[in-house]
């Protein structure tokens, strides 16, 4: 069968809408624990399986990868746009008059201390804190990051016990 | 086992785990925290920090269960956002196909080679489609979709699959659909790597004519019913299509790009009165699109004209020949989609894909 050498759409990969469909809800709910948006989730996911796309990962594999690529994403977009992202927390709180305002505000704020509090963590305990945390076994966990299962116990407990001292550091008024 | 439990505290790395999966827990380390009050302990902090951690990441009511995730929608926006070139206007090339697609089309038993190709690529393009479906494209689909409005007249029974299969390879789309997959010679620009393969195996359809029916579906366009002739009243028409066997060139977004196929051509057989007589009654009904009717009429006429249910606003035909056969070319009016179908000893071959009117000439009668 002739093959031809021109046009080959940069290579990706033709598995792409099967995984794709497969593990979609999976990346958008990793993000969307890091960013507390699903709209933001939905585009982490975006780029994530456009890197998928590109990418040689087998599909056997594929459910690892990009879980863990979905927390990477979404923890850089975190700390590139913590700063942006409070001012526009900021400026949503006055434009939104509803009566349930005062609940919204607790909501968002605890979200932002979340968020802080996993920017803080080390990448690798952060990562691993929000695959098990999206449902991945620990010998799923383990696979994905390259860790041996039972250190995944370790790692989980670690950010754990991190979040909650962030959590309580950050819950005391200042 | 005693002694070594009482030496051994698992380490906090286990109690996490124990905490919720406790069956990955060695059973010794299970055995000791059951009994040892100071890893008991561990365990209770290890599990509510756990719990702090789980409500802290899945506190957002915006985070919501993921089975509110779009997939569909959120597929089209990332083939939409794909490789440029060929994937490009997909939506255009998914709203013919899906046509093609329509059960209209297995009804009247005109499926033909594109249909296994054309219903994979639908299959594939759906998600895209569905974005599309409330721009005012509808028209040519209300003329697809009326066809099946042959129940309107009778009872339609169609049987057998029409969906169609993936198979591993040629040889077993050939054994399973008894047609002979042509070789390709050059492929088109674009079009690169390997074939998947379909196979739609053999539908029939049996319209039971019902004069009641038809003077009901009369009625409500406000004429009579003509009469019926003599016989037709509960007679069964059966038209079968199929099997068939397709190669498919597929997009590494995913999106088909290519189709070469082969199919059963389609055969219509009654067992009453003649089926021209039901045809030609058929077509003198209030009501059937004129599209449809010469369609229909088209039916048995030629065995080389396939009466194809193109949505004529999005695509043109032209007459040609391929391989001494009278061909006949399809082509989207946009420019993005070509096709083109021939008919040799009661087979019909298809070439049809994303590519040039002159592209799919030339794998047509490259074909060995």
């Amino acid at each position: 069968m002739a093959v031809s050498g021109s046009g080959a759409a940069g290579g990706v990969r033709p598995d792409l809408e099967q995984v794709f469909r497969v593990h979609y809800a999976r990346v958008v709910a990793v993000a969307a624990r890091v960013l507390g948006s699903r709209d933001q989730a939905e585009d982490v996911a975006q780029e994530v399986f456009l890197s998928f796309g590109r990418s040689s990962v087998s599909a056997a594999e594929a459910g690892g990868w990009l879980s863990v690529a979905a927390a990477h994403t979404a923890l850089n977009l975190l700390r590139s746009g913590r700063r942006r992202a409070s001012r526009e927390v900021a400026a949503a709180d006055g434009a939104q008059a509803v009566p349930d305002v005062a609940d919204a505000v607790v909501v968002r704020e605890e979200h932002q201390r979340v968020r802080t509090a996993l920017s803080r963590l080390p990448r690798k305990q952060a990562v691993a804190l929000l695959l098990r945390h999206s449902g991945l076994s620990y010998a799923d966990v383990a696979a994905a990051l390259g860790m041996s299962p039972g250190s995944v116990g370790t790692t989980v407990r670690r950010a754990e016990s991190a979040l909650r001292e962030e959590l309580n550091r950050h819950a005391s008024p200042e | 086992m005693r002694l070594r439990s009482d030496r051994h505290h698992p380490t906090d790395g286990v109690l996490r785990r124990l905490v919720d999966e406790p069956a990955g827990v060695a059973d010794a380390d299970r055995a000791h925290v059951a009994t040892c009050p100071a890893c008991l302990a561990g365990l209770e902090a290890v599990r509510a920090d756990a719990r702090v951690a789980g409500a802290a990441l899945g506190a957002s009511p915006r985070v919501a269960a993921p089975a509110g995730v779009d997939v569909d929608t959120a597929w089209a926006r990332l083939a939409s956002a794909g490789p440029a070139g060929r994937a490009a206007a997909p939506a255009r090339r998914g709203r013919w196909v899906a046509g093609l697609r329509r059960p209209a089309v297995a009804a009247l038993g005109v499926v033909l080679v594109l249909s296994g190709a054309g219903v994979a690529a639908a299959n594939d393009w759906l998600p895209i489609f569905r974005t599309e479906r409330v721009a005012p494209v509808a028209v040519t689909e209300t003329d697809l979709v009326a066809l099946p409005d042959l129940s309107a007249f009778g009872d339609l029974e169609v049987t057998g699959e029409p969906e169609p299969s993936a198979v591993p390879d040629a040889a077993t789309a050939e054994e399973r659909s008894g047609l002979v997959l042509p070789e390709v010679g050059e492929l088109p620009t674009g079009v690169t790597g390997d074939p998947t393969y379909q196979v739609v195996d053999q539908v029939s359809a049996v319209f039971t004519f019902s004069a009641a029916k038809a003077a009901q579906a009369a009625a409500a366009t406000g004429e009579a019913l003509p009469t019926p002739p003599p016989g037709l009243d509960g007679s069964s028409v059966r038209l079968q299509a199929g099997p068939a066997a397709a190669a498919v060139w597929v997009q590494p977004s995913g999106v088909p790009v290519l189709a070469v196929g082969r199919a059963v051509a389609p055969t219509a057989s009654s067992d009453g009165v003649p089926f021209e007589t039901v045809r030609d009654y058929l077509l003198s009904l209030p009501g059937l699109p004129a599209d449809v009717a010469a369609q229909l009429r088209a039916f048995t006429e030629e065995p080389t004209t396939l009466p194809l249910p193109v949505p004529a606003d999005l695509v043109t035909t032209a007459e040609t020949e391929v391989a001494g056969q009278p061909a006949t070319v399809l082509a989207s009016r946009d420019g993005t989609m070509a096709g083109v179908v021939w008919v040799e000893d009661g087979v019909v071959t298809g070439v049809a894909g994303a590519v040039s009117t002159d592209e799919v000439l030339a794998v047509a009668r490259g074909l060995r």
